[in-house]
């Protein structure tokens, strides 16, 4: 009797449209955001992420309309980021419509970043976007999209943005992202033990078994993703189904 | 009939106003106390910090015509809208409106949970409410607080929610209506509860 593990459906934006790459690389177009995101809502997504995934001057504009008009038809959170380096960013897309804005490179570059951004608009609203990657034992932080390696351990740097007021961690394998081959719940599990805020896990479900160890294993309050969702593979539902089945609790 | 949506500087009053207008509803943003003659019905987003809140309607000169319209007109409290009815919070010593004595706190930090409560929890209704019309008892609705309301008067509590420990997640009391939960995001059952506030008339 507690609250609803989330699905999350994932779309990658750049330009104003739905995109999808594997291991970070390789864009392929995904289809309309609008019709994407309504399509989710309908199929029983609790939350919506947009990531603006090349996040330009141009395409900033572009991702503030795609939001707006989001945020017109869909009535359920939604989660925006990507380029998001200061709190004036954070400002314009509130006001567009997002409920949450995660933020990554810039809270690397600056955590005070977080910090001054869950003080002024709430810790709710502040989402922390961490790529990690596996070097032998070892995971670490990436940046810019995944391009840049930085010398924080991810599980030391997700205690650091905690303790600035992050809202929420949402921690993406880079290893995993787009193979299907499940999330790294040896990861995730190993993070979420000492956080006292919810994480939601990303990078590699590829089946609905997938989606239950994420919980079950990973020890994720929530589950992110893209490829499986765009390309019909499965249902938002038949997940939400599959979860229920092993006894956890979501929103039918 | 015109909705007035409280600006306090720090909301996301744009989710309400968007999920209103969806439903054909008109609306007005309430950034300063004139334009409260002109509204029907008020609705307090929530968001944000309740200090922040505060001092933002006390400069902007609303906190006093507000305390009046708050007894006269449809009245929705969402979130920090429903916290602003109380006395005083464990966030900061701010003083809220003060109708009522009880004391908004934190969760337990000894609980087996995660906060920010976030995320679509159930609703269980414990009386019957117009804004609860059409809405089953049980229904999830989307959460995301610190802060919550422990202990209320039984014949002034209409629901409750459990997230480690139970509590109150919306009041009413003749006018007023507030909520721990936010209808905006909260898909086909937050308009379903909108439309209902929307044909209200207490």
């Amino acid at each position: 009797m507690t609250v609803a593990v989330r699905i999350i459906p994932c779309l990658d934006i750049r330009a104003g449209r739905v995109v999808k790459g594997v291991n970070f690389e390789n864009i392929i177009d995904a289809g309309d955001p609008v019709e994407t995101a309504e399509r989710y809502n309908t199929e029983g997504a609790d939350e919506l992420c947009f990531l603006d995934i090349d996040a330009s001057y141009e395409n900033r504009s572009a991702t503030l309309s795609t939001v707006e008009a989001v945020a017109s038809q869909v009535f359920i959170p939604l989660t925006v980021g990507g380029g998001v380096s200061k709190l004036q960013d954070i400002e314009r897309l509130l006001e567009k419509g997002a409920d949450k804005v995660s933020i990554n490179t810039s809270a690397i570059l600056d955590p005070s970043l977080v910090g001054n951004a869950a003080k002024k608009f709430g810790s709710q609203c502040i989402v922390v976007a961490v790529d990690s990657k596996r070097e032998g034992e070892k995971s670490y932080v990436y940046t810019h999209g995944g391009k840049n390696k930085t010398a924080f351990e991810t599980s030391a740097w997700i205690k650091i943005v905690e303790g600035e007021g992050a809202g929420e961690i949402l921690l993406t394998s880079m290893d995993r992202d787009g193979t299907k081959i499940g999330f790294d719940n040896e990861l995730t599990s190993s993070i979420a033990k000492d956080l006292s805020i919810p994480l939601i896990t990303s990078g590699g479900a590829g089946s609905i078994d997938h989606m239950i160890e994420g919980i079950t294993d990973g020890k994720a309050d929530a589950v992110l993703a893209a490829s499986i969702f765009h390309q019909k593979e499965i249902t938002i539902a038949e997940v939400k189904d599959g979860l229920a089945s092993k006894g956890i609790e979501v929103r039918l | 009939m015109k909705v007035g949506i409280i600006d306090y500087g720090a909301s996301n009053l744009y989710s309400i106003d968007r999920s209103l207008r969806y439903l054909g509803a008109n609306t007005l943003i309430i950034d300063e106390p004139n334009k409260l003659k002109e509204v029907d019905k008020l609705i307090f987003p929530g968001q944000g910090s309740l200090g922040s809140a505060m001092s933002h309607l006390k400069k902007i000169e609303l906190f006093e015509d507000l305390r009046t319209q708050l007894k006269e007109k449809p009245f929705l409290g969402i979130c920090l809208g429903l916290q602003v009815l109380f006395s005083k919070s464990e966030e900061g010593d701010t003083q809220g409106y003060g109708f009522y004595k009880n004391e908004i706190s934190m969760f337990p930090p000894d609980l087996p949970i995660k906060v920010p409560h976030m995320g679509w929890n159930k609703v269980f209704i414990k009386q019957d409410h117009d804004l609860f019309t059409n809405i089953e008892n049980d229904t999830r609705f989307y959460f995301v607080h610190s802060y919550l309301l422990k202990d209320f008067e039984e014949e002034k509590s209409f629901s409750t929610t459990h997230h480690g420990i139970e509590f109150i997640s919306s009041i009413g009391d003749e006018n007023i209506f507030a909520t721990q939960f936010h209808p905006e995001k909260s898909g086909e059952a937050g308009l379903k509860f909108f439309d209902n506030f929307l044909k209200w008339n207490p």
